[in-house]
């Protein structure tokens, strides 16, 4: 492969990209959706039932922390196989978007959650001892105290989380997910069309810098005072 | 109102078992402040956290009024507090809330009042505590006594019989120390509330309390009025711990009689006769002369009172008999010859 001829661009089929991107929104926003959904009472949970912290429960969360970190530690076209079944009895297919869903939210979820647990442990002790000692209730600690203290770093861990997701979805062209990623690799990497590589990657490139911004610009929003 | 019996409370440092807590038992009566000194470390917040079982101690009771605290349920304990104020040295608001956000969030978690009743509190609260142009405001927009303040009106707001504050003006300038205090003795008087706070600066003892427990190594060392604690102290942490307001100094006596070769007379003065010429008087009468060694006349939360250290220059009388003279006028003498 000599140089790259820029008119090769207005040979690329535009609709297959389109398609692809809406593909890989797709796959974003609902998988972002039941990640927070699942993840955040997960990382709520490893917080709480920490050693020392509100609800302690060592065995749980050893056990919780250790599944965590088997899922973390699973390289994500494993566990695109390895969910196969999963997958199917829960969407009724192993292929496209839909069979991508799956993996995708059972890989970020343990992500997700330890970036909330981790979150959660930064808020000062001080002003949970306070609503102690005012007599809060457990649910009302998590839902008044923790995570409106919290919020700035859990938008921020959301974001992080969306931003690893759009990596994920890259590699749901195995069970023929689709998307953005997808395309690169069988345009752009096995058939050597260049310039689908280099528009899919500036596409890639442009929804995770949209990500990161509107994460930041939100995390301004809510930080206080 | 407060009863604490033999608390004992260990902690594991190390492998080490440290007794934060070693067999301690207060009284504290309705409506009074009872205060609890103490250098850092001597176990004072683990009291404190004890008297609404933020901690557990590991044995001993919490009496208040009839309710035995240490036998209650979880979900009891829980209801009993939110009638329990608490103030901390870090304030420990919410960032995420306002100031009137702040204030409301223990109505609530009671959950006892509409919204429309609550707002109604809040203000009512923010009046009290001077800060009613400041409910829109966040924390962080605010200084470290109105910060306090914010923390006093949040614990007053479930209408507490106690308030507990964990040295509440540690944080503090000098200045605004004195504006909290004087807020928290107006609130004690307003309300016929019932404080217990713990700090390390004997001027908040002084400024504020009726009573005092001076706490080193776990253990309550001593414990009294605040008069008769600053006025004649028992235990050396106590007089070091009084050094730095001139009350108490029974250790620099000994210094002093080896530097002018006198004998020396300790004067303590309670109430009216600190108002009076009685030095003046006596020596009238006496032909009494005496060196100003050392000593202080101020105020214990209202009472006017001191204590000076005099040496003798010359006397018509014989010494012993000056305690006689000195009590007729109200001052209590004691000759260190």
């Amino acid at each position: 492969m000599s140089g790259f001829d820029p008119s090769l661009l207005l040979t690329v089929d535009w609709p297959e990209i389109g398609g692809a991107t809406l593909d890989t929104l797709t796959m974003l926003g609902v998988s972002l959706l039941f990640t927070i959904v699942f993840g955040l009472p997960l990382g709520v949970l490893l917080y709480i039932s920490a050693p020392g912290q509100l609800r302690a429960r060592p065995r749980l969360y050893a056990v919780l922390s250790f599944l965590v970190n088997v899922l973390r530690s699973l390289p994500f076209v494993i566990l695109l196989i390895v969910l196969i079944p999963l997958t199917l009895l829960l969407v009724g297919t192993s292929i496209g978007v839909a069979g991508a869903i799956v993996p995708l939210v059972v890989g970020a979820i343990p992500f997700f959650g330890r970036l909330v647990e981790n979150v959660l442990r930064e808020i000062d002790r001080g002003v949970i001892e306070a609503s102690q000692s005012m007599g809060a209730k457990l649910p009302q600690i998590v839902f008044k105290v923790l995570l409106p203290e919290a919020m700035p770093g859990l938008i921020g861990a959301a974001t992080v989380t969306a931003v690893a997701l759009v990596g994920y979805t890259a590699m749901s062209g195995v069970i023929g997910g689709g998307g953005l990623g997808d395309l690169a690799i069988r345009y752009g990497y096995q058939r050597f069309q260049t310039e689908v590589m280099i528009v899919t990657v500036a596409l890639l490139l442009v929804l995770v810098q949209a990500l990161q911004t509107a994460g930041d610009a939100l995390v301004r929003r809510c930080r206080f005072g | 109102m407060i009863e604490v019996r033999n608390l004992s409370k260990h902690f594991s440092h190390e492998g080490r078992r440290i007794a934060a807590l070693d067999d301690v038992s207060l009284h504290v009566a309705a409506g009074e402040i009872y205060g609890i000194i103490g250098r850092s470390g001597a176990g004072k917040s683990t009291l404190i956290r004890c008297l609404n079982l933020l901690e557990r101690p590991d044995s001993g009771t919490v009496t208040l009024g009839e309710q035995e605290l240490t036998a209650l349920p979880e979900a009891a304990l829980q209801q009993r507090r939110q009638r329990i104020g608490m103030v901390f040295q870090h304030f420990n608001l919410l960032r995420s809330r306002t100031v009137g956000g702040n204030v409301r969030f223990p109505l609530e978690l009671a959950g006892t009042l509409s919204p429309a009743q609550m707002d109604a509190r809040v203000d009512e609260l923010l009046q009290l505590v001077g800060l009613a142009d400041h409910k829109e405001k966040r924390p962080s927009q605010l200084s470290g006594g109105q910060k306090q303040r914010v923390g006093i009106a949040r614990a007053l707001a479930n209408h507490p019989d106690l308030l507990l504050c964990d040295e509440a003006t540690s944080a503090l300038d000098p200045e605004t120390t004195d504006s909290i205090l004087a807020l928290l003795s107006d609130i004690n008087r307003q309300l016929n509330l019932t404080i217990v706070l713990i700090t390390h600066d004997m001027r908040v003892i002084r400024q504020l309390c009726d009573h005092v427990s001076v706490m080193d190594h776990g253990k309550v060392v001593e414990k009294g009025s605040v008069l008769d604690v600053f006025l004649q102290p028992q235990h050396a942490v106590t007089r070091s711990l009084l050094a730095e307001t001139g009350f108490g100094q029974g250790e620099r006596v000994e210094a002093w009689r080896a530097r002018i070769g006198v004998p020396l007379l300790k004067l303590t003065f309670v109430g009216e006769p600190t108002l009076s010429p009685v030095l003046d008087k006596v020596g009238r009468e006496t032909g009494l002369r005496v060196n100003l060694l050392s000593g202080t006349l101020s105020e214990i939360r209202d009472t006017p009172c001191g204590q000076l250290l005099v040496g003798v220059v010359a006397s018509d009388v014989e010494l012993p008999a000056l305690p006689e003279i000195f009590a007729r006028e109200g001052v209590r003498c004691e000759v260190l010859a």
